[in-house]
């Protein structure tokens, strides 16, 4: 298990948990980031964006955020 | 007697092709102020269509409709409080899944929804297909294909919500099941809140799910009913 952030562009993964608050982990939801969802990572270059595939849409997330959710 | 005054309000996503829409509806009859004590624009417009005179609402853009950020509040409000006679929900047919998550929550809300599945060519291109009268049907709304940047379906949009102010189409909504353990909650807070001055205003189901995503603005109106 590991931060999104630290995930190379390209790779896919599995979300297994936020690492948060109420709050962030209700946005995140709302974005469709729930636990068990397979993102792949589009561009993780600093200091741009984690830009993320999601159920068919694009997702981008800070640093911060990406941080927070812990994926295998 | 038929009623001729109707308003419409627009809601979706961002970049979902709302704006386009309202353009193609109003033309230069726009009017932009804010909403009431806040800083977001509202943007009103009209038009006349078949002997009726249309107000349309533009929302502002929202994934969703939580009570965490003020967009989301301002649009959820009106849809509940202002009861517009249609809800228009523009979808971006080439971003499916995410954009039908507000559609499915305008669903629950009781909203007259028409559902404007905008960006077919965009969905064409990507050689999506996609099932209308399915998507449709499991909604319980009607959907209308649009290329609002064509201006294509504009007339047909207006149609269908006509159709729906005069009830000839109907809309049934759909009513999306949470699992066993979550609809056994649901139906001991709905007992509870039936007793209750909000579920004149508001489904009591609704208000059930809202209490257990604890829902601040929803959990603030129950405690302003007990002390009013």
């Amino acid at each position: 298990m590991m931060p999104l952030s630290m995930v190379s562009s390209g790779e896919e993964v599995r979300v297994v948990a936020v690492r948060a608050g109420w709050g962030l982990q209700r946005r995140l939801a709302d974005m469709g980031l729930t636990p068990g969802v397979q993102v792949r990572v589009i561009n993780s270059q600093r200091p741009g964006p984690v830009v993320l595939d999601i159920r068919g849409s694009r997702l981008a997330l800070g640093y911060g955020v990406a941080h927070k959710i812990m994926v295998t | 007697m038929a009623r001729k005054e109707i308003t419409i309000a627009l809601a979706g996503n961002p970049n979902s092709g709302k704006t386009t829409v309202f353009n193609n509806l109003t033309g230069a009859r726009q009017h932009v102020g804010n909403w009431p004590g806040v800083t977001v624009e509202k943007k009103e417009g009209s038009l006349s269509y078949e002997g009726y005179h249309i107000k349309v609402v533009d929302l502002p853009g929202v994934y969703s409709l939580t009570a965490y950020s003020l967009d989301e509040v301002i649009a959820r409000d009106f849809v509940v409080d202002e009861n517009p006679d249609v809800v228009v929900d523009i979808v971006d047919a080439s971003n499916l899944e995410r954009n039908l998550y507000l559609a499915v929550q305008l669903l629950e809300m009781g909203a007259k929804l028409v559902v404007a599945l905008n960006m077919m060519d965009v969905a064409e291109s990507r050689r999506y297909q996609i099932n209308v009268k399915e998507l449709s049907r499991l909604l319980g709304a009607p959907v209308v294909p649009l290329v609002a940047t064509r201006n294509q379906g504009t007339q047909e949009l207006l149609q269908t919500v006509v159709g729906v102010v005069k009830d000839n189409i109907e809309v049934t909504g759909m009513r999306l099941q949470y699992g066993r353990e979550v609809e056994e909650e649901i139906a001991k807070l709905e007992k509870v809140i039936s007793n209750n001055s909000l579920s004149k205003k508001y489904s009591s189901r609704w208000l059930a799910v809202k209490l257990l995503e604890e829902d601040k603005e929803i959990i603030k109106k129950f405690e302003e009913a007990q002390v009013g």
